[in-house]
C-alpha cells in the first residue's frame, strides 16, 4: 500500500538530493590532452569567450566551444568564470553580431558533446562537469 | 540569436570531414534579427517627440501615444563565404522621413581578412562616429530606450557607402580596434535631402577588463539644397547679400565632428559617457553635447539614470541685410529675407538639457522590457530636440516624455 506521507517525503528528499548534486557539480575548463596549454588567466578566458582573444598564450589559434543556453553548465560557466549573467552575455553578442563583427562561439548540446568536440580538436577549449573529464581531456587552471 | 542556420544544400555539398572543419564550417549562413516594440507619450501637445531629425512626426502633437518613435525590426544575414571572406546584409523597417515603413538596407558589405589583424570592407557599412554607432538601433544591446539624442541626433545617418579598413591588435590585456572609413551617403528629411560626400572617419576603441575607451573624428562635405531658395534670394542684394548667402549655404561645405566616450562595466553596475563636438561654417553651425549614464544590476532588473546636454555654439541670430538706403519695395523684401534667415537660424539651433530615469528588466531570454521617463528642459528660444512645432508652441519650455518598450534579439 502506498503511504502518501512517505511518498512525499521520498520525493522531497529526492529533489533535495538532486539540488545538492546540481550544486556540487563543478564546471571545469578543458582542452584536448594534445594541447600544451596548462593555465589561463580569468581575463584571458573571458576574452576568448567574448570574442576578443583568438589565440592561446603560446600563439596557437583558439576555438571556444560553448554549450547551449539553458544547459546546466552554460549558466554556471558564465557566472562562475566570467561573472556575467546569460542576459549580459547576450547583450554583449548583440553588440557585435549586428555589424557582422562576430558570432558567438559554436555551441554544442551538452557536456558529452562538449567533451567529444574538445577531445577531437587540439585548438578547442570548452567547459563541462568535472566528473566527465577523461584522459583525452585536460583541465586547465584558471588563475 | 547565435543559432547557425546552415543552408543544407551548400553544407552537404561542401561538408568537410576533419574536426577542424566541423568547428568552422564555411560557407555558412547565419540569420539574426532584432527589434523593438514600443510606445511613447509626450505631454507637449504642440510639437512632437520623434526618433530624430529625419522623423516626420512622433508623440505629443501627432499622437498622444506613438508607436512610431522606437518600434523597428531588423533582419540580418551573415554569410561566411570562405574563412577570410564574410558578407553582411541587414535590412531595417522603421518610421522613415516619408512616414512609411518601407525597409531600407542598413548594411550590405563584404569583408576580406587580409591578415588576422587587418581587414577591408566595401559596400554599405557602419559610420562609426559614436561609441554605440554599431548597435544604436539594437535596443536590446543598449541600456536605454534609445541613445541620448543630445549626442546621437547630430548625425542621423548610421551608414555610408564606401570602403573601410579595420585593424585589431592585442597587447597584454588590451584589445585595440582602429577603423578608417571613406564614403558618403544621402539622408532624406521631410523637406529635402542632405548629401554627404568624401567623408573620412577615423574611430578607435580600446578595451581592457571592464573599461572601454572610444574616440572618433570625422570630416565630410555636406550639401543641403533645403536652404537654397532662401539663401539664393539674398544674392541679388549685391556684395552684402552674396556674403550672407555664402556664409550660411550648405553647398559642398565642410562638416567636422569629434566624439570621445568611455564605459566602465565591472558586472554589477556600469557607467558610461560620451562627449561630441561638431563644426560647420554654414547655417548648421557649431554644436557640442554630452551624456552620462549610470546603472545598477539587481539581478535581471537594471535601473539607470542619464544626464545629457546639447549646446548650440554659433549665433542664433544675424543682422541680415542692411535696410538703410534701399528703396521701399526692396527694403520690405530684404526685411522679409532677414526674418526668414533668423527663423532658420533659430530652428537649427537645437539646445536643451535632460534628465532621464528608467529601468530595464531582462524578463526572458532574448527580451528586455524598458520603461523610461525623460524630462526635457529646452534652452531659451529653442525647441530642443522636439520636431514638428505647431502654431502656439512656445520654445524654451519643458516637456515630459514617457516610453515603454520591449526589445528582442534572435
Amino acid at each position: 500500500m502506498i503511504n502518501p506521507v512517505r511518498t512525499l517525503r521520498g520525493m522531497l528528499s529526492g529533489l533535495l538530493l538532486g539540488f545538492a548534486a546540481a550544486a556540487a557539480a563543478e564546471v571545469v575548463v578543458v582542452v584536448s590532452s594534445q594541447n600544451p596549454v596548462e593555465a589561463l588567466s580569468r581575463a584571458q578566458l573571458a576574452d576568448i569567450y567574448l570574442g576578443r582573444l583568438h589565440r592561446f598564450p603560446n600563439g596557437d589559434p583558439v576555438i571556444p566551444i560553448d554549450q547551449k543556453e539553458r544547459s546546466p553548465a552554460h549558466d554556471e560557466f558564465y557566472s562562475e568564470y566570467l561573472g556575467q549573467s546569460p542576459a549580459q552575455v547576450k547583450q554583449h553578442w548583440s553588440k557585435l553580431i549586428f555589424t557582422g563583427r562576430g558570432q558567438p562561439p559554436r555551441s554544442v548540446s551538452d557536456d558529452l558533446a562538449a567533451a567529444e568536440t574538445v577531445a577531437g580538436n587540439p585548438n578547442a577549449i570548452g567547459y563541462l562537469d568535472a566528473g566527465l573529464v577523461d584522459d583525452r581531456l585536460r583541465i586547465i587552471a584558471i588563475e | 540569436m547565435g543559432k547557425p542556420f546552415t543552408v543544407c544544400a551548400i553544407a552537404l555539398f561542401l561538408h568537410a570531414t576533419t574536426a577542424q572543419a566541423q568547428i568552422e564550417d564555411t560557407p555558412n549562413l547565419t540569420f539574426n534579427g532584432f527589434g523593438t516594440v514600443g510606445v511613447v507619450h509626450s505631454d507637449e501637445d504642440r510639437a512632437d517627440f520623434g526618433s530624430g531629425v529625419t522623423a516626420p512626426d512622433g508623440a505629443g502633437h501627432t499622437r498622444s501615444l506613438s508607436p512610431e518613435v522606437d518600434s523597428r525590426l531588423g533582419l540580418q544575414l551573415t554569410a561566411d563565404l570562405t574563412p577570410r571572406l564574410t558578407g553582411v546584409f541587414q535590412a531595417v523597417a522603421e518610421q522613415r522621413y516619408d512616414d512609411t515603413y518601407q525597409p531600407t538596407v542598413e548594411w550590405a558589405n563584404l569583408k576580406f581578412d587580409i591578415t588576422p589583424e587587418l581587414s577591408i570592407r566595401a559596400g554599405r557599412m557602419i559610420l562609426p562616429i559614436f561609441m554605440a554607432s554599431e548597435y544604436r538601433k539594437v535596443g536590446y544591446a543598449n541600456p536605454w530606450v534609445r541613445p541620448p539624442q543630445e549626442v546621437y541626433r547630430v548625425i542621423p545617418v548610421t551608414n555610408i557607402d564606401g570602403v573601410a579598413l579595420s585593424h585589431q591588435t592585442r597587447f597584454d590585456r588590451f584589445t585595440n580596434s582602429l577603423q578608417v572609413t571613406y564614403g558618403g551617403r544621402d539622408a532624406k528629411f521631410v523637406g529635402g535631402e542632405v548629401e554627404s560626400r568624401d567623408g573620412v572617419t577615423v574611430a578607435n576603441t580600446l578595451h581592457w577588463g571592464a573599461t572601454t575607451l572610444f574616440a572618433s573624428y570625422s570630416r565630410s562635405r555636406l550639401t543641403a539644397e533645403f536652404f537654397d531658395p532662401l539663401l539664393d534670394a539674398f544674392r541679388p542684394f549685391g556684395p552684402d547679400g552674396r556674403a550672407i548667402a555664402d556664409r550660411f549655404a550648405v553647398d559642398d561645405t565642410r562638416f567636422d565632428i569629434m566624439d570621445i566616450g568611455a564605459e566602465y562595466d565591472p558586472g554589477d553596475w556600469f557607467v558610461k559617457g560620451e562627449w561630441m563636438r561638431s563644426r560647420s561654417d554654414s547655417i548648421l553651425g557649431d554644436t557640442h553635447g554630452w551624456y552620462l549614464t549610470g546603472g545598477y544590476r539587481f539581478g535581471a532588473v537594471t535601473p539607470y539614470v542619464t544626464l545629457a546636454r546639447l549646446h548650440f555654439d554659433s549665433d542664433t541670430s544675424h543682422p541680415g541685410l542692411p535696410l538703410a538706403g534701399l528703396p521701399p519695395p526692396a527694403a520690405a523684401q530684404a526685411a522679409g529675407l532677414n526674418a526668414g534667415l533668423n527663423q532658420f537660424l533659430q530652428s537649427v539651433a537645437t539646445a536643451q538639457k535632460s534628465i532621464s530615469v528608467g529601468v530595464r528588466w531582462d524578463f526572458a531570454r532574448n527580451m528586455a522590457l524598458k520603461a523610461q521617463y525623460d524630462h526635457l528642459d529646452l534652452e531659451t528660444g529653442s525647441a530642443g530636440i522636439l520636431i514638428n512645432p505647431q502654431p502656439g508652441f512656445e520654445p524654451g519650455g519643458t516637456a515630459n516624455v514617457f516610453s515603454l518598450t520591449v526589445d528582442f534579439v534572435f
